[in-house]
């Protein structure tokens, strides 16, 4: 009775210590200047000179992508040390909370990286959890490296000239993305600078057709290509019209050249091109963005678009600009800006793909600040048109991608360990036919299997341990932004959810809450050691009543967490500290506040005592997967006589058998105990009775069927026997 | 006098044959300068009025038809046209079909803008007296003319004629900037000029190589003073000039005058126009004789008489001239000119794209003299008895044919400066009629201009690639055309829409007077510098360091570099009396970010673009302060872009 009282203290303690967790977190969605994205004069506003140290003064933004260079004063002299740059400038790489990590970056003229700051974060983890110092401690690995290096989170393998970076154990999205925007941000600025030398690439040989497709012809077989920019992709209202709507094309293949110019104006442009001089076109069908601003009128630099090959990007002047005057290939459309860029660089071959980038900014429609975002579109020259046809490419894998190589083992593990607990489920009812009242072992040795697997490999081993907080983002990803890589950043978890959005909707939430949740496997497994060590008689459970009361909770809890995440992501993350997983598994009981420490053992202690408390009253998980759980395509079977004789309602753990002896699949966590009972001819009583009858008849016992009685004796006719 | 009249009158193609003969001299006296209107009302009576005016225009140039030729903002045009200047002596460039006048080129005048005439640079390429001053400071624009490779424009030169003091000047067209000007000796009145499209022998060389310079005014040779009143004894020269070092190579003495010049697809021939074969000095004289002359000359012949040295030399010039007088040339397999006859005094002689035929507009003729390339040549090879039996075709086409293009159907269009028209006519069906063929109608169509077209020319119709979009008349008169500004009106560009088979008129674009030629290239054809380079300027002072000013006695040096909003230098000295030389290096590189540079009191001024270099020359002979100051805008703190010039007494 007096157990919602401790949850009460342990909740109210809790949210005590919340603003002090908060105000400790200096970088969590720290307010910048709103001048930080457009300034000029970029260090006015963020400490430049705490990564680059011992720079007095700093240049305005420059380059595009722009970066600053900082000046040490030395006999009165102002000499070039290195250049700072602000990751959001250049990458807008999404972390864990599907938002950048501002960071400001510092390197020097020889490109070793010479201080690391986070501006802003958004990460959740970094709020609770594991602390900021941790992330700072990760990018002090940086320091002195060479922004050149193969630079990676891991092992350092040096036969692969790769150096490795720690992580931090239990933030490895975050990690992950954060290597990513320093090696991205580094090499585009040391590359513009020129400490990093372009990529030579074999220049494409042209295959002269001398057909002249029609524009259709060149869209299909892509030669010419299109970039399509909404509103709602830099945060203004939705609209049917594009933001901004761009085709773009290769003009030096003769055949696509003299297509898309006519033979007149190809000729005229070729024969102003240098060799390693390459012509694109781009014109504006729609939209209400210029590409090419005025920014090029007075600055000379076009600073919308640009085209990336590999890591090298180009970006144009205005002498590298020349007019197109028309398109002449059949079903051209009408354009209202138009421009052809050429691209001065060896670097660039057309045999290998690029890609067109137009340069924008996202205004966040709820704050009104500006970020530096970027749209791109793939292009390719067709194969026909190349002599040898297209080279191969060997593209460096997405970190997802590398996250799944590196970890393929222990993916291939626990995708097995998945589809073994599913397969042995799907295979129950041979499993509870084997089992009894008695012997429930047919069942419990592959269960408990199941516990220990998930408390020691997934649970403490992956890290994999689901959330609410996934929930929660996802919610929020279906809405606004939808990303496959951040999800697949983390594989174990991707998995897992996979798995338990399958099971639910086939079995029911009971699979993965009764069988494969880290949390929950280790509170009932502590019951049951409880049980065995001799604290049975201190064992016990909430009343009929109340546990009817106390199991909407969960409820209340997750929808609660919900509403929050509509108007503060960051507070409902805070909230979701309810779970006390990442206490248990993702940071560890010891290297936490002791509140946390507290609450979640706390709650494991008192899961001794009774089964699984957390997860019948508390879990917004477990509660955000009963609801769909009512959908389930197949449950747990009953008799009739189940409506009066509550047999396996005494027996059940979870306390789902309502008093009609009806199965509540919200609730149940398919410990098997009642469909061990269900074929058990001793133990469930209409079996027993007929048993007990045939026997007293001298009637055969027939198997017992699907619908759990015995296969009824029909007499079968003489005429019919023979005949069969 | 109808509407309705007027209208027939141009539908049915045919002129009204009572008029359609050669015009009597006296019927012309009135021709002569403001008498024109006057001496050509009665002709003008019996036919409609020239044109309803502008309030009632006639309804084949209904708006609808015109706004598909503006040219919206954002967008571009289509053609670029290079126009003479006239006496103005500028070359101007304007957009087509949106008639914008997009850039002046200061050739033989002078302009304190860029500062032509005014900068060391540009008065070595004009010429200077001994004393440094410029020798000539007027000049009079009448044929442009680019250069060619295989038979089209190449987009390199341009080639322009000074008629007042006999010059040839070179634009290049990818600075759109004068940068080679020679006097012709022995020469008046230069009028006509073109460039020959191929060498005549070398295969090898497919484009333009020699620039042909006909002469309209004959003078004693020398013309030094002696034999000022033996009128008999006054000559004119034919002249080639090299295309590259724009020296002269040779020139021919000739009969009679030369007035257009044309040049052969082959390269084998080059052909004026003489109106004055009678070689008359006043005008009635000019037109005594009913016949005058298309004279053709034998590029290579010629050049073969120059390399064995058959030649002669006037008063102290160093050019070669050979004798292409007619009793010199009285054999044709030996002779260097031809002389085709052609009725009464021809304006205008137009090669069609084809390299077939050459059009000799009539002027006093109301006819077209088409001449055959082939026969011609035949005719120097002995085959053709007669030169006028080179003559394939003459067809009427109305009062007072100037000028000639052609589209790419083998239709020609000539100004009718009386008749305020252009005819439409075809080639084929006027040869046809000359042969006899009663059913052939040459004239095709005509229309009203407003007023009496000049010269008239076809988009790209100078060259094979003539496209039969556009025909551009340049009017002599503009009379009620545009908002009066005054006695001096502008002049009308008039441009036709000549692809389909009536012509119509879309646009009425008012130029400065006063523009003659003009042509029309695709816009494809011409290929701009965006920028200069440091480097192509001698005496560039290529780092701002470099800056100072440097005396050598009276002879003071001051280098300067300008970058958005200043100058290299914020002030400079110098003495009273100094010969102050200033040279400045424009060290912006974006484009379009031209700087000016202004003296008060000193009359300089002068603009240098990105990475040119420009310098002047002048005394400073009043002590005091000058604020030199930026003339060109160029950034936010233009105003504030100035050095002070400091003479000290």
């Amino acid at each position: 009775m007096k157990f919602p009282v401790v949850f009460r203290s342990i909740l109210l303690s809790l949210a005590l210590v919340l603003p002090a967790s908060v105000a400790l977190a200096d970088a969590y969605e720290a307010n910048l200047p709103d001048e930080l994205g457009t300034s000029p004069r970029m260090c006015d506003y963020v400490p430049c000179a705490e990564v680059l140290p011992g720079a007095t003064s700093f240049s305005e933004r420059k380059g595009q992508p722009p970066y600053v260079e900082g000046y040490a004063e030395e006999n009165g002299q102002k000499r070039k040390i290195g250049y700072v740059m602000l990751s959001t400038d250049i990458t807008d790489t999404p972390a864990y909370s599907g938002k950048p990590v501002v960071t400001l970056i510092g390197m020097d003229t020889a490109g070793r990286f010479t201080g690391v700051k986070v501006l802003k974060h958004s990460e959740p983890i970094l709020l609770l959890g594991i602390p900021e110092s941790a992330l700072i401690g990760f990018n002090q690995q940086y320091l002195g490296k060479f922004v050149g290096d193969n630079i990676e989170i891991g092992q350092s393998r040096p036969e692969e000239n790769l150096i490795g970076l720690d992580a931090i154990s239990g933030a490895t999205v975050t990690v992950i993305a954060q290597n990513q925007v320093m090696m991205t941000s580094g090499t585009n600025i040391a590359r513009q600078v020129g400490i990093l030398k372009p990529t030579l690439r074999e220049p494409a040989k042209f295959i002269e057709t001398g057909v002249k497709p029609d524009w259709a012809k060149l869209v299909n077989e892509g030669s010419v290509q299109r970039l399509v920019v909404t509103p709602e992709q830099v945060g203004l209202p939705r609209s049917g019209k594009p933001f901004i709507d761009l085709w773009f094309g290769y003009l030096n293949q003769p055949d696509v050249g003299r297509t898309v110019l006519g033979d007149g104006p190809w000729r005229s442009l070729m024969s102003r091109l240098k060799e390693g001089e390459h012509a694109l076109f781009v014109i504006r069908t729609g939209g209400i963005e210029s590409f090419k601003g005025s920014g090029f009128v007075r600055g000379g630099i076009y600073d919308r678009v640009q085209v990336r090959q590999g890591a090298d990007s180009f970006t144009f002047r205005d002498l590298d600009a020349v007019n197109l005057y028309g398109l002449e290939a059949a079903g051209a459309p009408a354009f209202n800006e138009s421009s052809i860029f050429i691209v001065r660089s060896k670097a660039f071959s057309a045999a290998y793909p690029w890609k067109f980038v137009f340069l924008g900014n996202r205004v966040d429609r709820a704050t009104g600040t500006r970020s530096f975002v970027n749209f791109d579109s793939e292009y390719w020259l067709p194969e026909i048109y190349l002599e040898g046809g297209r080279p191969e490419v060997i593209k460096p894998d997405a970190p997802w991608v590398r996250v799944w190589k590196a970890r393929a083992i222990e993916i291939g593990l626990f995708a097995a360990l998945l589809v073994a607990v599913g397969t042995l489920y799907g295979f129950r009812d041979r499993l509870t036919r084997r089992a009894s009242r008695t012997n429930k072992w047919p069942v419990n040795i592959f269960k408990y299997s199941a516990w220990l697997i998930s408390i020691g490999f997934v649970g403490f081993g992956l890290l994999a341990q689901p959330s609410i907080t996934q929930v929660l983002t996802w919610f929020h990803a279906l809405l606004f932004q939808w990303t496959w890589e951040l999800f697949l950043t983390d594989p174990f978890i991707f998995l897992f959810w996979i798995f338990i959005i399958v099971t639910v909707f086939i079995w029911g939430r009971g699979l993965f809450c009764g069988w494969l949740c880290p949390f929950g496997s280790l509170s009932e497994l502590l019951y049951k050691v409880g049980g065995a060590v001799g604290l049975k008689r201190f064992q016990f459970q909430l009343s009929r009543k109340w546990h009817d009361r106390l199991k909407w909770v969960k409820y209340g809890v997750f929808f609660g967490l919900l509403a929050v995440s509509f108007f503060s992501m960051g507070l409902a993350e805070k909230l979701a500290e309810i779970e006390p997983f990442k206490t248990t598994f993702l940071v560890g009981m010891f290297n936490r506040s002791w509140p946390y420490t507290l609450f979640a053992a706390g709650l494991l202690g008192l899961s001794i005592f009774t089964e699984r408390p957390f997860c019948k009253y508390l879990c917004p998980l477990g509660a955000s997967l009963a609801m769909p759980s009512t959908f389930r395509w197949f449950g747990l079977e009953r008799k009739q006589e189940c409506s009066n004789c509550k047999a396996c309602a005494v027996g059940c753990g979870s306390q789902a058998i309502d008093a009609n002896g009806r199965i509540d699949h919200r609730e149940c966590l398919h410990c098997l105990d009642c469909m061990v009972l269900y074929t058990d001819c001793h133990a469930c009583p209409p079996l027993s009775q007929e048993r007990k009858r045939r026997t007293k008849a001298g009637l055969p016992l027939t198997p017992i069927g699907a619908d759990g009685y015995y296969i009824p004796i029909k007499p079968v006719s003489a005429a019919k026997a023979q005949a069969a | 006098m109808s509407q309705d009249q007027n209208q027939d009158q141009k539908f049915d193609g045919q002129p009204d044959p009572g008029r359609r003969k050669f015009l009597n001299t006296a019927a012309f006296a009135g021709l002569a300068g403001a008498g024109l209107s006057v001496g050509l009302s009665a002709c003008k009576q019996e036919q409609a009025p020239a044109a309803a005016p502008a309030g009632a225009a006639p309804a084949d140039a209904a708006p609808a038809h015109v706004g598909k030729y503006e040219v919206a903002p954002g967008q571009l045009d289509t053609y670029y046209s290079f126009s003479s200047g006239g006496h103005s002596g500028d070359v101007r460039i304007y957009g087509l079909p949106s008639g914008r006048q997009l850039k002046s080129i200061p050739v033989f005048n002078m302009d304190c803008m860029v500062g032509w005439g005014i900068t060391n640079e540009s008065k070595a390429i004009i010429g200077t007296k001994p004393d440094g001053s410029v020798k000539y400071k007027t000049g009079d624009t009448h044929h442009v003319h680019p250069s060619y490779t295989d038979g089209t424009y190449d987009g390199k030169y341009l080639w322009v004629n000074d008629k007042i003091h006999g010059r040839l000047a070179r634009v290049r067209l990818d600075t759109m900037e004068c940068d080679k000007i020679t006097e012709l000796p022995n020469v008046q009145g230069f009028h006509g000029t073109f460039p020959d499209k191929r060498d005549p022998v070398d295969p090898a060389i497919n484009h333009t190589t020699r620039v042909f310079c006909g002469t309209e005014f004959s003078i004693p040779l020398p013309n030094d003073g002696h034999g000022l009143d033996d009128v008999a004894a006054y000559r004119s020269v034919f002249s080639c000039v090299d295309a590259e070092s724009m020296e002269v190579r040779w020139q021919v003495l000739i009969d009679g005058n030369c007035d257009l010049v044309a040049s052969s697809y082959d390269g084998k021939l080059a052909c004026t126009n003489q109106y004055n074969v009678e070689m008359g000095v006043h005008y009635e004289e000019t037109m005594a004789s009913e016949w005058d002359a298309c004279l053709f000359f034998n590029i290579a012949r010629i050049e073969e008489a120059v390399k064995a040295g058959k030649v002669t030399y006037i008063g102290g010039s160093k050019v070669p001239v050979v004798d292409g007088l007619r009793a010199s040339n009285a054999d044709p397999k030996t002779a260097l000119t031809c002389y085709v006859p052609i009725p009464k005094n021809p304006h205008g002689v137009n090669i069609s794209p084809d390299g077939k035929y050459y059009a000799c507009s009539g002027k006093l003729s109301p006819t077209a003299t088409v001449i055959s390339h082939e026969q011609v040549l035949k005719w120097f090879d002995g085959g053709v008895k007669e030169a006028r039996e080179c003559v394939v075709a003459e067809p009427e086409i109305g009062l007072g044919p100037l000028h000639t293009g052609f589209d790419n159907k083998g239709n020609a269009y000539t100004t009718l400066f009386l008749d305020s028209q252009i005819v439409k006519w075809n080639v084929e069906a006027a040869i046809k009629a000359y042969q006899g063929d009663k059913t052939a109608t040459p004239v095709v169509d005509r229309i009203d201009v407003h007023y009496q077209p000049g010269h008239g020319f076809t988009s790209m119709g100078e060259t094979k690639e003539a496209d039969g979009k556009y025909f551009i008349s340049d009017n002599k008169f503009s009379k009620d055309r545009f908002l009066p500004v005054g006695p001096l009106h502008p002049e009308t560009a008039q441009m036709i829409d000549i692809s389909g088979d009536k012509m119509m008129l879309v646009a009425d674009h008012s130029v400065l007077s006063e523009p003659h030629d003009s042509i029309v290239i695709r816009r494809d054809i011409i290929k701009t510098r965006q920028v200069y380079t440091l480097d192509e300027f001698p005496n560039a002072v290529k780092d701002p360091k470099e800056s100072g000013v440097f005396r050598e006695g009276k002879k003071v040096t001051v280098k300067l570099t300008s970058q958005a909003p200043a100058y290299s230098l914020r002030e400079f000295r110098v003495k009273k009396g100094d010969e102050v030389t200033i040279i400045l290096t424009n060290h912006d590189k974006i484009e379009d970010l031209t700087h000016g540079f202004a003296i008060p009191k000193h009359d300089i001024n002068f603009a240098v673009s990105p990475q040119e270099t420009k310098s002047v020359t002048f005394i400073a002979d009043k002590p005091g302060v000058y604020w030199c100051y930026c003339t060109h805008f160029c950034h936010a703190l233009h105003l504030e872009m100035r050095s002070r010039m400091i003479v000290e007494a």
